[in-house]
């Protein structure tokens, strides 16, 4: 049973007559009134139990996106259904959840006749990533009188599955517009610009004059260059750190969020570049895992993957995570660890076993750089700043030695700002390319 | 990105029927039924009336060693009715004006109280009330130092205070006019019982409750003066005062308060309540459940470094704080001036020397020179290697 702002009025009206005739006997004749109008209008309450409520709703959305969670209510009783509807979904779903205290699902009232069908929609604009999980419906029939009703909470499973942003796909047609000039379609300008034999074709102005094939040239008796192309199927591994350091904040997101989205668009880049791409998020095991060689499936299976992995506070296990990287891969590959140049967690734990993938892998280390740091180095007004300036100069520094320690251990390390983080990667992914180090 | 959209099949009900959410219901509801159960005993407990014994010193229903149980009990089996009140209006209300009026007491009392015993027609023993006593009869004084209690006679012509012959008292009090009869005198003068007649009436003062108590009434004459003085009249109004009606005189309920000026308050007030009752059930029953958001925990990336800005500060640490700013300050000025990492001091110095003309004494001063010791030293280190900084330009 559940009580209207109604009742309260209704009860309310009853000071006057208590007023007028002040006697405790109108005092207990307008409470029976109350009472007795509540329970009439629970009584002649449509069930909220013989209302059929099913749900449709996309499977995934991606971060910031919108979408509707329909609510389909059939009336399975024989009396109208005068209700109100509530599809609870955790705050960060719902518009303005950036602010969790002030949001408040949104109600719905509907009136649904005997064997009819009323549709609800509720509006959801996923702020974070990860697996959202609807909360029961909750259906509260009024009576015809509308002081009182009935309500019950039905378990309607629902599932919306948030997909990273991506918002690092603006980056995608300048990268993959590179990605056309190495592969061979645009003229080849620079020998090197891959290993693997192409094509003959006729030597034109701006060549190299290092490309012609001269063998080639002597029998067609017209110059000829041969043209090379980027290597294609190759194997690129990226390994997202979940561990305590993708935890910490940077500018407005997790060092996580930033992973994701450098891992994201190197993935689509390199599955556009013919590259089998496969992913692995971990700190002391495998939180997630994908792998799809063809282009147009690969960002689905990222996006999929990446979705539901949130940082662990743990220390990552680094001999682990090279065991796990050496035995998914058969031959030489890129492997790109997204995770943090903490000094702490890499002079610890990754410059001893760092040796076992560069032996036989391309290895790129991406990490997040801080703005805040370079902030609290420059400003150096009071002694307080001063310290604090020292404190970050020191950071800096422990940060550029380890940085130069992967370096000598041929580790190839990317520092970038979380907006920076994307592009810069595969910048550097399309430069190995380029360089055929892959 | 692709989005298929799902459809979960119909669902009806909650798969609970009314006989089952009936017994939910009294599961659930039965430890508040067993709490609304010892609640109700509870109050039906507090408003029963009270047991017809109390601790309260001279009270005529105290079977303690204070109290008067015995002497009361006595009276009634010689006939005497024995009226107990606590409030001056009940003393006032049960005398009839041809009986004794009993006062125990008088530090609860009020000169209107007092006035009003005064204008009774009853007799009156006062017990232990010197106060009020004065206030009856001015000429009468409590004796100045406190009297301790001693055993003495009568030692004056009252047939009372003969029949008793002895009495064990503190206190006594001494009559300055001379209309009155003072017995029992300790050493210092005054006399522990005093009778005087005035319009008409008998008023007897005794200083001390101890002769009257269950614990004494047998020793000495302590029975033969208790029953002589307070069996003179066959009703006696015993007036223990108390806390509960300091300084009123009249009935209670007489017409000053709110609600007896204005008769809805009362019903209006209980409505009220009545209101606020629906309110909270109106609000108590929420629509659906609380949605709980797991939050992650997150910590600002910079927040070990400045915990490490804050350790130097702590520890003053300026020899620490320079050196970190000083090979900070190094590494990027090589690396402008195009050095290799391998770069010893004095080549840098060198170069640093040529980039800005400045004197290469001054520059190695300030990039190797001895540490600060104060923060005066440290804030203008900081300056200064800024100001190299900004000279190097890249060649």
């Amino acid at each position: 049973m559940a009580l209207t702002s109604r009742a309260v009025l209704v009860a309310l009206a009853g000071l006057v007559p208590v007023a007028l005739l002040p006697a405790p006997l109108t005092v207990l004749v307008w409470a029976l009134v109350v009472v007795v109008l509540c329970g009439v209008d629970v009584a002649l309450a449509a069930s909220p139990r013989e209302l059929a409520v099913a749900r449709r709703l996309p499977t995934s959305v991606r971060l910031s996106g919108t979408v509707d969670a329909v609510l389909t209510l059939r009336n399975a009783g024989r009396r109208t259904a005068r209700a109100v509807v509530r599809d609870a979904w955790p705050p960060s779903t719902l518009p303005g959840g950036d602010d969790p205290a002030g949001v408040r699902t949104p109600r719905h009232r509907v009136d649904v006749p005997p064997g009819e069908l009323r549709r609800v929609t509720t509006r959801l604009v996923p702020t974070r990533r990860g697996d959202a999980v609807a909360d029961r419906v909750t259906v509260r029939t009024l009576g015809p009188l509308g002081v009182a009703g009935r309500q019950a909470s039905l378990d309607v499973p629902g599932r919306l599955r948030v997909l990273p942003e991506f918002a690092s796909r603006r980056h995608l047609p300048s990268r993959l517009a590179r990605l056309r000039e190495l592969d061979g379609r645009a003229a080849v300008q620079v020998r090197g610009a891959g290993t693997e034999f192409d094509s003959l074709r006729e030597y034109v102005d701006g060549d190299d004059v290092r490309s012609i094939d001269w063998r080639a040239t002597a029998r067609r008796r017209e110059v000829v260059v041969r043209t090379w192309r980027p290597e294609r199927d190759r194997h690129v591994m990226l390994v997202v750190d979940t561990s305590r350091t993708s935890a910490a904040r940077v500018l407005d997101g997790t060092r996580l969020e930033a992973s994701v989205e450098a891992a994201l668009l190197l993935g689509v880049l390199a599955a556009h570049a013919g590259d089998r791409v496969e992913l692995l998020a971990y700190d002391r095991r495998v939180r997630a895992r994908a792998a799809d060689s063809h282009s147009s499936r690969v960002l689905p299976a990222l996006a999929e993957a990446l979705a539901g992995v949130q940082p662990a506070l743990v220390e990552t296990d680094w001999p682990g995570l090279v065991g796990q990287v050496r035995s998914r891969l058969s031959r030489r590959a890129l492997v790109v660890l997204l995770t943090s140049l903490d000094p702490a967690s890499v002079e610890q734990g990754l410059l001893d076993v760092v040796g076992g993938l560069t032996r036989r892998h391309q290895v790129v280390l991406a990490s997040v750089a801080d703005p805040e740091l370079e902030q609290l180095r420059a400003s150096r007004r009071t002694v307080d700043e001063v310290f604090d300036a020292a404190a970050a100069e020191r950071t800096s520094l422990e940060r550029a030695a380890v940085g130069m320690r992967l370096r000598q251990r041929g580790v190839e390390v990317v520092e970038a700002t979380p907006d920076e983080l994307a592009p810069r990667l595969a910048d550097t992914y399309l430069a190995l390319k380029a360089a055929g180090r892959l | 990105m692709s989005a298929t959209t799902a459809t979960v099949g119909e669902v009806l009900g909650d798969g609970s029927t009314g006989r089952s959410r009936a017994a939910d219901r009294w599961r659930r509801g039965r430890p508040w039924l067993v709490v609304l159960g010892v609640v109700l005993v509870g109050g039906l407990v507090l408003t029963l009336p009270a047991p017809p014994v109390s601790s309260t010193p001279g009270a005529p229903d105290n079977p303690g060693a204070s109290g008067a149980r015995a002497v009361a009990r006595v009276l009634e089996r010689q006939g005497v009715t024995v009226d107990h009140v606590t409030t001056t209006a009940a003393a006032l209300a049960a005398a009839r004006g041809d009986g004794t009026v009993l006062v125990v007491g008088d530090q609860w009392l009020v000169e209107e109280q007092v006035d009003a015993l005064a204008a009774l027609d009853d007799d009156l023993v006062l017990v232990d009330a010197g106060w009020a006593l004065s206030r009856l009869a001015p000429d009468v004084a409590t004796s100045g130092e406190a009297v301790p209690r001693t055993r003495r006679e009568a030692s004056c012509d009252d047939p009372d205070a003969v029949a008793a012959g002895t009495l064990t008292a503190a206190g006594g009090y001494e009559d300055l006019s001379g209309a009155a009869t003072t017995c029992f005198p300790a050493g210092g003068g005054g006399g522990a019982y005093l009778v005087l007649e005035r319009d008409g009436r008998r008023i007897t003062a005794l200083s001390d409750l101890h002769p009257l108590t269950n614990d004494a009434v047998d020793e000495d004459g302590h029975a033969a003066l208790a029953l002589r003085a307070l069996g003179r009249h066959d009703h006696l109004v015993w007036y223990v005062p108390s806390l509960d009606d300091m300084g009123v005189v009249g009935e209670p309920g007489s017409g000053t308060s709110l609600p007896d000026l204005v008769p809805w308050v009362r019903p209006v007030a209980a409505w009220l309540v009545l209101v606020l009752l629906v309110t909270v059930v109106w609000r108590g029953r929420r629509l659906g459940p609380v949605v709980a958001e797991p939050l992650p925990v997150v910590v600002r990336s910079a927040e070990a470094t400045r915990g490490r800005g804050r350790l130097y500060r702590r520890a003053r640490a300026h020899g620490h704080a320079a050196a970190a700013l000083r090979a900070g300050t190094a590494a990027r000025v090589a690396h402008r001036l195009g050095l290799p990492r391998s770069a010893d001091a004095p080549s840098l110095v060198d170069a640093l020397a040529r980039a800005t003309g400045r004197r290469a004494v001054d520059v190695e001063s300030l990039l190797y020179g001895p540490p600060p010791i104060d923060d005066a030293g440290l804030l203008r280190l900081a300056d200064d290697l800024h100001h190299l900084e900004s000279e190097v330009h890249r060649p």
